[in-house]
């Protein structure tokens, strides 16, 4: 058995579909990953202001 | 652990995020394994004999199809405790998942597309598993501008987890489209399918693997999001308790 990366007529369809899935699986973890750490970073950087300002 | 302690643990949202810190990894690591052995099998598998190269596709299209439902279900259960038993948890998970539900249902109706071309001869047709499946992405789209397009976030939640809870009923319709009209969509090769119209063994491998990657990093992607969701919450309200603070 060996790789077969030769789509032949088939190329044009099939290697954008697999490079549209690809792109939308980088999108969605990078746009979870640096939300949830931006909110996370905003969230510590509040709680630090808060006990500052508290007597 | 009896199942009224399961979902009291999932509805702390301390001990979720306790949960979520090492599960989100795990889960994204079995998902890169299950993705990369999965494309390995892909292009290792030989060509289907009527549909040559094009039936890698499927590995790609099924997937990102039937996780795209899953993850319909995991929004209607998620609205449904958010709306009737006022779980903010739930409501969070409920709003993380839409939008990868439409990433998933955008891939399927695309890769879709891209292999119905060459095999059926059109980009499009309007039957009932394509519309169907088309109407499943407005229901996630509408989710989602109902949640963006409400100022009050407690009126927006309960807006959003109606929708969510009608298009509910889109789901058998997408699942059994294939089976009650006459549709160019073949019908199911997987878990569902007729005597004879399952897939070969040698193309049963890569469809798992790839199956438990897609699956593995909507789970993956998921926490992250609702972890996300749980920062921002935190964020606003120390936001108002400062204003309050510096008064």
């Amino acid at each position: 058995m060996s790789f077969d990366f030769d789509a032949g007529k088939y190329a044009a369809y099939l290697w954008p579909a697999f490079a549209i899935s690809a792109v939308a699986f980088a999108w969605m973890i990078a746009d979870s990953v640096l939300t949830a750490r931006r909110w996370k970073r905003e969230a510590e950087r509040l709680q630090a202001e808060l006990d500052e300002a508290r007597p | 652990m009896d199942a009224r302690h399961t979902f009291d643990f999932l509805t702390n949202p301390e001990r979720f995020m306790a949960f979520s810190r090492w599960a989100a990894p795990l889960l994204g690591g079995l998902s890169a394994v299950a993705g990369i052995a999965g494309l390995v099998m892909t292009f290792l598998v030989p060509e289907d004999y009527q549909q040559g190269d094009t039936v890698r596709m499927m590995f790609i299209h099924i997937p990102a199809a039937s996780i795209a439902i899953f993850i319909y279900v995991c929004l209607g259960v998620a609205s449904f405790l958010g709306l009737v038993f006022r779980q903010a948890l739930a409501d969070l998970a409920a709003q993380a998942c839409a939008p990868i539900g439409a990433v998933y249902t955008a891939l399927a109706l695309v890769t879709g597309s891209l292999w119905g071309k060459p095999m059926w001869g059109t980009w499009w047709v309007w039957d009932a598993r394509l519309t169907s499946v088309l109407v499943l992405l407005l229901f996630y789209l509408g989710y989602m501008a109902l949640r963006g397009a409400l100022d009050d976030e407690q009126k927006a939640a309960r807006a959003a987890a109606i929708l969510a809870l009608v298009g509910l009923i889109n789901l058998p319709i997408v699942k059994f489209s294939v089976e009650w009209w006459n549709t160019l969509h073949q019908g199911s090769s997987t878990f569902f399918a007729k005597r004879g119209d399952g897939l070969p063994a040698i193309y049963a491998w890569p469809a798992a693997l790839m199956g438990l990657a897609y699956l593995g990093a909507f789970g993956a992607l998921w926490l992250v999001r609702i972890r996300g969701l749980v920062w921002r919450r935190k964020a606003r309200g120390l936001a108002l308790k400062l204003a309050e603070t510096a008064r």
